[in-house]
């Protein structure tokens, strides 16, 4: 098979390659030049300033705030979906025991696979709204509504220590049915074979979930993993319609592309703006590094 | 295709013999699996609760919607807030934008991906890990980050003998979201195609199919689930997509998302239409994913090699 491969190989990258040259790579050059001035986004680019635009950052405070926002993101949102999704699809395919050769979902299985989805579906502008009323700061709340006229409300989006897990809580609702599918589908691959015979040897369904399924997942776990990495560098989206004075209260909810498009299509600063997207670049570079390093791990073929 | 010893049929004949025995039931308990139903419904009513506040209110007349004490179930049902939607300014031409976008976006992204992931796992050659690299990192770093070049370069398109103003165009908008989607569409039919046994190539090949043939006649079908997952996964995105779109592009040539934020910030509490907006934007994602999510599961080559 090694005659006239490379008609092939050319004539197959050679659209995605010129797409990602232009649109991504090209694009990312222009980013780096741009951070080195100081420009408002319209007329030409003249006012070279160096690393000014990074020692800005430096002392911005609302940089800091953002950083750690993301990080608080981008350890729990990947860590809480993929539990939770991997329990969920685990329930649906093998949760309901093994009986007369076959092993089963918990009931109603098919009917959840399409509830879990549901979110999924729901545009972002929409879930936004929802979650504006579930987290309403008085009784007209959902959440709030449930206690007793005594109850003090929850402030939620409106109180600066628990903004950030109210975000977090709407991402995780709305991530966790695409994996839990995901996983599903995975799941739906491995043999029955394999879990009857651990099955007849006596195995749990805690053992199962840990020996079988875990190991033989591995691959879509980490595919996983990356891809609610990026989800938590977007939470843009979200935060900009959700929480109080975009980004508030008093910073609380900022994160790295908030401040991004706040600068470059508000703030007439897009020199700054493109300094911050080339930190951003940086730092998602890291976590990629990161994640499939510590990932790396044998899969077992089923 | 050798015998396939994980087919319904086969498991079907294996249930039976076990059945004739007395029914054998293995390991677990049945407070265990209570314990794991429960927790299903707890977290499907959890996932569920919201869409239901959708369509409630959706179905409500505007006096119910505002009313203090929150109606579980709309007394008066009625269409008004879906009509209202649908005559709202812009609608209908926001929603054809986003139709055509999304189906180019989707359609082009899955051409280019699939063949992308064929060179990618099927051959090996210089600069391959290089390419996989850059897809990953690609899909890595938010949009967001390139919104600035992007903007500046779709204005001014040069091609040559003349330059173009992609910017407020569906064109512009819709090569940016077939870009936008292909990072994904390469890694998963990449996966899947490495799924796919090379014995099976090379069987072709012995049996006098050429190169071409094989990724035509057998990989590309093999692909299928794949290539529905992924379609559905680029449709979801494109759809729903509104920040690139709402940067861009003027509220005539935006699409539903853009459309339904534009109208939450001016409208205020008009909770009803905007839900009513809200349940016609999701129709189409519902009906594809509905009509799709039975096969997303099914892995076609499970058994197609012995052992």
């Amino acid at each position: 098979m090694r005659h006239g491969k490379y008609p092939f190989i050319i004539g197959f990258l050679v659209v995605p390659v010129a797409l990602y040259a232009i649109f991504v790579v090209w694009a990312y050059i222009q980013a780096f030049y741009l951070s080195v001035y100081e420009w408002s986004g319209l007329g030409p680019v003249t006012n070279f300033v160096g690393l000014g635009n990074f020692q800005k950052m430096i002392h911005d405070t609302l940089f800091w705030q953002s950083i750690k926002h993301n990080a608080f993101l981008l350890i729990l949102l990947p860590l809480i979906t993929v539990i939770l999704a991997l329990v969920f699809a685990f329930l649906l395919n093998v949760g309901g025991g093994h009986k007369g050769g076959v092993t089963r979902g918990v009931w109603g299985s098919k009917v959840y696979r399409v509830i879990f989805f549901f979110p999924q579906l729901l545009a972002l502008a929409i879930v936004a709204v929802i979650f504006g009323r579930v987290f309403g700061p008085d009784k007209s709340g959902m959440i709030n509504g449930l206690f007793p006229e005594s109850w003090q409300p929850w402030l939620f989006l409106a109180d600066e220590r628990y903004a950030m897990a109210c975000i977090l809580v709407v991402l995780v609702w709305q991530a966790v049915g695409f994996y839990v599918v995901l996983f599903s589908a995975g799941m739906g691959n491995i043999p029955q074979e394999v879990y009857e015979a651990a099955a007849i040897d006596g195995a749990t369904r805690v053992t199962l979930f840990f020996r079988i399924t875990i190991p033989l997942l591995w691959n879509t776990v980490q595919v996983a993993f990356v891809y609610l990495g990026i989800a938590a560098f977007d939470a843009f989206a979200l935060v900009n319609i959700m929480t109080v004075d975009r980004g508030g209260p008093d910073g609380a909810t900022s994160v790295l592309s908030l401040m991004i498009y706040r600068n470059a299509f508000e703030f007439s600063q897009a020199g700054y703006a493109s300094a911050l997207g080339v930190v951003l670049f940086f730092v998602t570079l890291s976590f990629a590094w990161v994640t499939l390093s510590a990932t790396r791990r044998e899969s077992v073929e089923a | 295709m050798a015998a396939d010893i994980t087919s319904p049929v086969a498991m079907r004949a294996r249930k039976k013999r076990r059945d004739d025995n007395g029914s054998l039931t293995v390991g677990r308990s049945r407070a265990g699996t209570i314990v794991a139903n429960t927790v299903g419904i707890v977290f499907g009513v959890l996932m569920l609760f919201p869409v239901y506040w959708v369509l409630n209110t959706a179905f409500k007349p505007a006096d119910e919607v505002l009313a203090l004490e929150p109606g579980f179930w709309p007394s008066n049902p009625t269409f008004d807030n879906f009509i209202s939607a649908f005559k709202a300014p812009l609608f209908l031409q926001d929603m054809l934008n986003g139709v055509v976008i999304t189906l180019f976006a989707v359609a082009g992204a899955l051409v280019v991906g699939f063949l992308g992931a064929l060179a990618i796992a099927r051959f090996s050659f210089y600069g391959r890990k290089a390419i996989i690299l850059v897809v990953l990192v690609v899909q890595l770093v938010p949009f967001l980050a390139l919104l600035i070049p992007l903007f500046l370069m779709l204005q001014n398109v040069n091609l040559g003998f003349t330059t173009l103003n992609l910017t407020d165009s569906l064109i512009g908008v819709s090569i940016t979201y077939l870009v936008l989607i292909l990072p994904y569409t390469v890694w998963t039919l990449r996966g899947f195609i490495s799924g796919i046994p090379r014995e099976l190539d090379e069987a072709a090949m012995i049996d006098g199919c050429t190169r071409a043939q094989v990724f035509w006649r057998i990989i590309l079908p093999l692909t299928g689930p794949g290539l529905v997952a992924t379609s559905v996964y680029g449709f979801i995105q494109a759809w729903n997509e509104f920040i690139i779109i709402n940067t861009l592009n003027s509220p005539d040539k935006q699409n539903l998302m853009a459309w339904l934020l534009q109208n939450q910030t001016t409208r205020g509490t008009a909770w009803g239409p905007l839900m009513a907006g809200a349940i016609i934007t999701s129709i189409p994602v519902v009906i594809f994913f509905l009509i799709i999510q039975r096969n997303i599961a099914t892995g076609l080559t499970a058994g197609a090699v012995k052992g």
